[in-house]
Formats: structure tokens, sequence, C-alpha cells
């Protein structure tokens, strides 16, 4: 019920922020401020003590008989999840230029109910509403207030990823159809539906496991599915960015984790290597063609995608795990592919705000455009440079708890291939290195004359990121217990 | 004499039909006549909603053909809201000619016999021609001769194919009991065939649709929003009836012939709309597109046989009427939207910047256009969403990959159009008029509410199984 009433009030609020006028960034932020206490909250109420599976269950009827119910739980991958929200759409909006309007305050907002709804629904029908319902602001803000060729990149994010969406319902309706077959009732819940996938027909089987994992790797973006990714994330205004970056690509790890999981019995074996490498062809894919870009924008684009190959890698080798006869890590296998979900939103919220105020103050955000800015701005570069650090998972900081559980876990299901990822990763951080020294450090290009440092405000902003990333990289637990007792009630394993 | 009740809305209509070309003559002032013409039909609606259910004289008034008949008489309001552009400058034969034609829609709605609903059908037809050709001016002209020759065309196929159908049935009324007897008459596949062929130009699917391209773009707007809803739902609910009730021995042939042009039209009309710069002939192109889903209920329905599967074939038939609710609002109120540009020939040009002079009424129009593309929050996207589950659920996976990637390319190019909407500079002149606002305004307010409100959905499933008579 109260995760319920938190959706209630983020519509109220979402809906609110469009008529703000002159004050609407202030609105915003104090809403989505409140947004996120009041989710703080109820974490601390509900999962600061041992739990499993699903809390703050609630369900409104609408029709028995062709099983329509708007269904809420929470677990604790869903709550960690929601805290990630709460957390980068409050920083979304704080870094968002008065300038826009409060349309623009009003999408973000939208955004956020977007998010709480799809996370904490436990029906398939509004699950789906919610996903949708996130793209809808997202093409605005890029359409209406991005850079370059903005129209078309628009366009291109809504289909590509509309696309995707699609074919997640073709998989739903599927299972809707067999409900009545395995349950005797029809229904749209998610957990009695994706209870029945292992007992479909092979055909139906592949049908559905196809619609999913398109839905969802299209979001993530995992490797060949990625050509929106770029684009977007370039064009896009900062606060979108930061959206894309910490929510958008959530919610394919989402599907993974939350939805897809509960059926883990029924993915074919060959299906899980197959995904596996592309979890691993993501990572270095990603990291090689990041390390040949010049916009920093762009690079941390790629870098953002090759974090999220670790997602779906520590994906597909948990449940490797789950059905080989390997020793059973895959526990912590699952728990820190959840993790890194998180990790990696919080990191590019901080990489893609420090970036948004450097971009501001010196009207540019190439390498080569760069150049010694810690001579000037010696607070903004610091921020920025822990942001890098924390990107390429330096330990300390949150990055490193979910690598390391994911490298530790995947060496049990893959063995030797394990040499790719570490690969992958000592490319990454070279060009996080490269990229810190070249356009933090060395010689000043004066060109770009005087730079303003950040404000006092703007401080806050970035040292209450770093504080939450080291806060999660030095006591990962706070929400890492969270994981395992969710990983844990699915498995059905007592550690 | 109890049966009289049952033609209540038919026998009202009538006579006032007729008390509007009588007023119209004394009183020269055209707005009174378009109001009366409004109260009518509201009232129209209201007799309809509380006329008995029971059968007589080859009219069978249930709780099918009751919800149809309202349906239509809401398209048919459309025409008649006081929207400026036209108010005033429409002489009273127009809106005598709007409610014949909705007395027309009715008792194809109630009625399950071939010859009445023939006649029915071609007195909207007539009434149709007249009114898309009151505007006068040279466009109206010839997309009304482009209209009229078509439907000519169609029309001596549809008498071709009653005659056939009589010929191996030996009967005009649709019932499932009549074919099963004769099933084998090869006679029966000629009747398929040109009935098909006939109500396919009125549907405008596939092979058939082009007039439709030309007689929207061409007519005025109102006009455009009665021929792509009111007239396509009317012969919706023909097809419907003949096809299922009247051919359910015949279901193989049903089933081919509706799957391939069922896929055809979806995909030549959202193909040919990405091409579009004229913003009618989009959203005309789209209509066809739409029509395209409409009949995947037919194809849905023929796979199965309407006698098995109650339950599916029940979920298809409630999706094809709450669809068909939903499509009235969406795409009436899409043309109306078009009133806001003052010059007839509505290009790109011609609404970009629509957002910046009138917000709400370009937010709304972009409902509208979500609504077209199957975005939720909206009907249309629960109206696919029905849709969609049960053509899945009646075990057509291939089709629904088939419709579902069709929308998803549809998006392209109603996206396109809030670009215009939005992001462009303004470069013609809109109107300010209120009347033009409250139209797009209301019918986005009304899809918003259907997205949003799941109750309407489960009652049509109920009302479904009627469709045998």
């Amino acid at each position: 019920m109260l995760a319920f009433d938190i959706l209630i009030i983020s519509i109220i609020f979402g809906i609110a922020a469009f008529f703000t006028g002159r004050y609407a960034k202030e609105t915003a932020s104090i809403l989505s401020g409140v947004l996120l206490i009041l989710i703080a909250a109820f974490s601390i109420m509900r999962f600061s003590s041992y739990s499993r599976g699903f809390v703050s269950q609630y369900s409104i009827t609408i029709s028995n008989s062709i099983g329509l119910y708007f269904s809420v739980g929470v677990s604790g991958l869903t709550d960690a999840l929601l805290i990630l929200t709460g957390i980068v759409m409050l920083i979304a909006i704080l870094i968002t230029d008065r300038e826009y309007g409060s349309t623009f305050f009003g999408l973000e907002m939208l955004v956020e109910v977007g998010l709480i709804g799809l996370l904490i629904s436990r029906d398939f029908l509004f699950f789906y509403i919610f996903w949708e319902l996130v793209l809808v602001p997202v093409y605005f803000m890029i359409g209406r207030y991005g850079r370059d060729n903005k129209d078309s990149i628009s366009l291109k994010f809504f289909v590509y990823t509309h696309i995707g969406s699609v074919f997640i319902l073709l998989s739903i309706f599927t299972l809707y159809s067999y409900s009545i077959t395995y349950l005797g009732y029809y229904t749209f819940e998610i957990g009695p539906l994706m209870g029945i996938v292992h007992s479909l027909p092979a055909f139906e089987l592949g049908f559905v496991l196809f619609g999913f994992f398109f839905g969802f790797l299209v979001k993530m973006p995992s490797f060949p599915i990625h050509s929106w990714l770029p684009d977007s994330y370039y064009s896009a205004p900062y606060p979108a960015t930061v959206i894309l970056a910490g929510a958008i690509s959530m919610m394919g790890g989402y599907g993974l984790f939350g939805i897809l999981m509960e059926a883990y019995s029924a993915i074919p074996l060959w299906v899980l290597y197959f995904l596996a490498a592309l979890g691993i062809i993501s990572i270095i894919y990603f990291a090689l063609t990041a390390m040949f870009q010049r916009n920093i924008k762009k690079m941390m684009a790629f870098a953002s995608a090759s974090a999220m190959g670790f997602v779906t890698l520590s994906f597909a080798a948990s449940l490797i795990e789950s059905a080989g006869s390997y020793y059973s890590v895959k526990l912590i296998e699952a728990s820190g592919g959840m993790f890194q979900i998180v990790a990696h939103g919080l990191i590019m919220a901080l990489v893609f705000s420090a970036l948004y105020y450097i971009s501001r103050n010196t009207k540019t955000d190439s390498v080569y455009g760069l150049g010694g800015i810690y001579r000037e701005a010696p607070m903004l570069s610091s921020f920025a440079l822990i942001g890098f650090l924390a990107s390429l998972g330096l330990p300390g900081f949150a990055g490193f708890i979910g690598e390391f559980s994911i490298v530790v876990g995947v060496f049990q299901a893959i063995s030797w291939y394990i040499f790719f990822v570490i690969f992958g990763m000592i490319i990454t951080a070279s060009y996080h290195i490269w990229t810190a020294q070249r356009s933090l450090y060395g010689p000043y290009n004066e060109s770009l004359g005087f730079i303003r440092d950040v404000r006092a405000g703007e401080f806050l902003i970035l040292i209450f990121l770093v504080l939450v990333i080291f806060l999660f990289g030095i006591y990962p637990n706070l929400i890492f217990h969270n994981l395992v007792n969710y990983a844990n009630s699915i498995f059905g394993v007592i550690s | 004499m109890n049966d009289i009740a049952l033609f209540y809305p038919e026998i009202f209509l009538a006579i006032m039909g007729f008390v509007v070309l009588a007023v119209g003559i004394p009183i020269r002032k055209y707005t009174v006549t378009s109001a009366i013409t409004f109260a009518t039909l509201i009232v129209a609606i209201i007799i309809m909603a509380v006329t008995p259910h029971s059968s007589a004289y080859g009219i069978t008034v249930n709780r099918f053909s009751e919800y149809f008949a309202i349906v239509l008489l809401i398209s048919a309001l459309f025409i008649s809201l006081p929207v400026s552009k036209y108010l005033g400058k429409r002489s009273e034969i127009f809106y005598s000619a709007l409610i014949f034609s909705s007395l027309g829609m009715i008792i194809v709605a109630e009625t399950w016999n071939l010859i009445i609903a023939f006649v029915a059908f071609e007195s909207v037809s007539i009434m149709t021609y007249v009114m898309s050709a009151y505007g006068g001016k040279q466009r109206n002209l010839e997309a009304t001769v482009k209209y009229f020759f078509t439907g000519t065309i169609a029309t001596t196929f549809i008498i071709l194919g009653v005659a056939f159908y009589y010929f191996s049935v030996g009967t005009f009324t649709l019932s499932t009991l009549n074919t099963m007897q004769t099933a084998t008459k090869p006679t029966m596949l000629l009747a398929l065939l040109f009935l098909l062929i006939g109500f396919g130009f009125k549907l405008a699917i596939f092979p058939m649709h082009q007039w439709a391209i030309d007689a929207y773009d061409g007519t005025e707007n109102d006009v455009s929003a009665f021929l792509s809803t009111g007239t396509k739902i009317m012969a919706f609910v023909i097809v419907l009836k003949i096809f299922l009730v009247g051919f359910s021995a015949y279901t193989a042939p049903v089933y081919y012939f509706f799957v391939i042009l069922s896929v055809l039209t979806m995909t030549y009309a959202n193909v040919a709309a990405l091409s579009q710069n004229n913003v009618k002939r989009l959203l005309a192109y789209s209509s066809v597109a739409q029509a395209g889903y409409l009949i995947l209920v037919l194809a849905v329905v023929s796979y199965i046989g309407i006698g098995n599967k109650p339950g599916i074939v029940d979920l298809a038939i409630a999706s094809g009427m709450f669809y068909s609710l939903v499509y009235i609002f969406m795409k009436g109120g899409s043309f109306l939207a078009m009133n806001m540009v003052k010059q007839d020939n509505v290009t790109f040009d011609a609404i970009s910047g629509l957002g910046k002079r009138s917000p709400y009424v370009a937010a709304s129009f972009s409902i509208l256009l979500l609504s077209l593309a199957g975005i939720p929050l909206t009907g249309g996207f629960l109206a696919k969403y029905f849709l969609f589950l049960s053509v899945i659920e009646g075990g057509l996976w291939w089709l629904a990959v088939i419709a579902i990637l069709n929308s998803a390319i549809s998006v392209f190019y109603y996206m396109k159009v809030m670009r215009y909407l939005f992001w462009e500079e303004p470069k013609g002149e809109f109107s300010t008029d209120d009347g033009n606002k409250a139209a797009v305004i209301i019918s986005a307010a009304i899809v918003v509410f259907l997205g949003v409100f799941y109750v309407i959905f489960p009652t049509l499933i109920n009302i479904s199984s009627q469709i045998v008579g």
C-alpha cells in the first residue's frame, strides 16, 4: 500500500510540475526531493530488517473476467532501483537549465512517474504502460531541447526503443493466452505468468524469450542493438543524458533481473552462453569504441554501455551457474549484477553532471577543446576526475563492488574467457585516464580564457553524489544484503 | 403494435430530417438548422439507448446493434458540432442529408437482412455524395466525382454479391443456420468475392483504397471526419455481420481473404504515409491503415470459427467494437484539428508552429496522434492492446508480429506531424475560434478517458456474443 501511495503522489507531483510557471525549477526540485525522502523512508521502514520476497503488496481489481488487476509489490531489487531513480531524477532536475521552462521540468517529473510505476507494478499491463510512458517525455526532451540533428535522432530513439517494447508486448500476450491453460484463469500478473514459462511449448517458449530479451537488451543497450545510444546521448541536453544513462539503461537491467530471472529455469543453456557472449562483446566493443571518441560526452555514452555489459554478463553467468554443476556462487553473481545497475546509474549521474558544468563553463565538451582546466577550475576538475575514476572501477567507489563481485562469480561459469573481461577493464581504465590527463590536467588551453569554478549550490549537488557513491563503495551492505535476499528468494537457496 | 417501439429512433430521425428541411426555407439563419441537427442527434442517441430489445420486420435491436447504432450516431455528431469554420455557411439541405444518413446508418447497425442493409447502405452513400460536394469549390467537386464513381462501382458489386447470396442460400437473412445447410454451393464463393470487393471499397482496404485518399483530402474537414469514421465503421459493422454470420460455414476463404487484405492494407498504407507531405493525406493513409487493423478481427474470428472457443471469439469481436468507439474520437478529432488551419490545402508548413499559437489544441492533437500510434494512457493503446491480444490468443502469432511492427512504423509519421506542431516556427495563419479548439480538446479528453478507465471493455465482451442476431 505504501508503495502505491508513493506512485499516486508522484503522479500528482508530475501533473503539478507542468503548471508551476516561473518557479518551475524550485518546485520540481522540492517535489522530487520529497519523493526521494519518501522512498528513503519507505526503504528504511520496510527493508532495514531481513525480508524476502515482495513487501507492500496491494491490488486493485479492474475486471475479474479478463484478469485485469493493478497489483503492486516491492522486492529488494525494486527498492534499490527506486532509490537510484529518486537520486538520478533529483540530480537531473537540479542540473536543468532554468531557461527550459516548466514544460521541461514537467516532462522530467513524468519520467519519474513512469519509472516508479514500472518498478513497483507486479502486473504486466501496467508494467508495459509505464514502460512506454517513460519514452514519450524523453522523446520530447531530445527533440525539443537537443542539439545537432535532433529531429531525426529523437525519432530514431523513439522508434528503436518502441520496437523493442512491442516485442515485450507480444511476449506478454503469449503468456496471457497460455495462462488459461496452465493456471486455469486469465491473468496479467507477473509472478504467476513467469511461473508458467518453463511449461510452454518449444516454439512459444522461444517466442516469449526472444521478445523479452530483445526488448530489454535494446534498453540496456547491448552490442548489436545499440545504435540509438551514441546519437541520443550526444544530442540530448545534459539532464536528459543523465536520465538516459542513469535511469533508462536501468530499465533493461530491471527487466532482466526483476522480470526474467523469475523464469530462470526455463531459459535454455545455449541462450545463456549467447547472452554471456553478448555481454563480453559489449564490454570490449564499447570500450574500444569509446577509446576512439574525441567528444567526452560520446565517450562516456559508450563507457556507460560498456559498464552495462557487466550486467548482461552477470545475469547470464548467474543463470548458467544455477543450471550447471558449478559451485554455487550465483548469489554473489546475481547480486553483483544488480548492484552494478545501481552503481552505474549513480556514477553516470556524477560523470554527466560534472561534464555538464564543464561544458557550460567552457562551451565545449571535446577532449581537444579542453586541456588543463585544473588550473582555472580545480574543484570542478576534481569532481570530474572522481567521476572518471569511479567509472573505471577504482576500489573505494561503488562501481568496484559491482565489477568485483561479477568478475569473481563469472570466473566460475566461463573459466578462462574471463581474460576478455579483464582486457575490457584495462581498456576502460586506459581511456578514462587518458581523457582525464588530456582534458583536466596538462598544459592549459589558453584559448578557453577564464573559466568559472562551481558555485556553492553546484558543489553541494556534486558532493552529494560523490558521498553516495563513496558510501555504497565502502559499505555496500546498505543495499547489498537486500539484493542477496532477493536473489535468494528467486533461486530458493539458503546461504 | 408493440413492434412500433422498435422504430422510434428511425421514425424520429426521419421526421426531424424533414423538419430541418422545412425550417430551413423560412428561416435563413443556418445556425438554427445546425443547432436543431445537433439536438436531434443527441435525442436520437437517448431514444436509441432506451429502445426495447426485440426483433420485427427485419430489424433486430439487441445490445450489439444498439452499441453500434450509438457509436455511429456519435460519429455523425462530429459534423454538426458548432465549429465556426462552416457554421452559418451551409444550408438546411446539408444538415438534412446528415440526419438522413444517420438514419441509414442505424438501420445498417440494426439489421441482419442483406437487402435492407443494402438499401440503407446505399441511402447513406447517396447522402454522403451530397455532403462531400457541398463545399462547391473545385477540389471538393473533384473529390466527390472520384468518390461517386468508385462508390457506384462498389454498389454494383454489392448488389451482384447479394444476388448470388440469395441464389445460393435462398434467403436474405444473415444467420448461422442458413449457411450450414447449403454450405457446398460454389456460388457462395462468388457471392463472397463480390461482397468483399463491394464493401472493401467502402471500408477503403488496400486495392480499393485510392478514392479514400483523394476524397478525404478534397472534402471539407468535418465531412472528411464523417467519411473516415462514420461510413467506415458502418461498413465495418455490415462486414462483420456478413462475413462472420452469413458466411459462417465458409470460414476458410473468409480467413484467407481477410488475412491477405489486412496485411497488405496495413503495410501499404503505413509505408505510403511515410512519404506524404500533406497532413490530410497522411491522416487519410493512416485511416486506411486503421482499417487494416480493424479487419484483423475478421481474420481471427474466421480462423477460429464463430461457434468455437467462445471466450476468444468474444474477446476478438469486443476488441473490434472498442476499437470502433476509440477510432471515431481519435480520427474524427484529428480531422477536426485541421480546422485550425485557414487554408484548404493542409501541408506540413501550414500546421507548423501550432504549438506556439495555441498550445492546448496542439497538445490535444498530439494526444490524438499518440492514440492513433497506440502509445499507452490513450484509448488507442487499449484498443490495439486488446486487438493484438485476441490475435495472439487466436493462435496467429505471425499476424500479430506483422501488425505490431506496422504499428511501430506508424509512429514515424505521427511523430513527424508532432515535430512540426511543436518545434517549427509558425508560418501559416491559424484560426482563433473557440469552437474549433473545443472540438479537438474534447475529443482528446475522451480518448484519454477511454484509455485510463478500463471498465468499458469487460462490458463489451458480454455484448459481443450477440453478433449472431
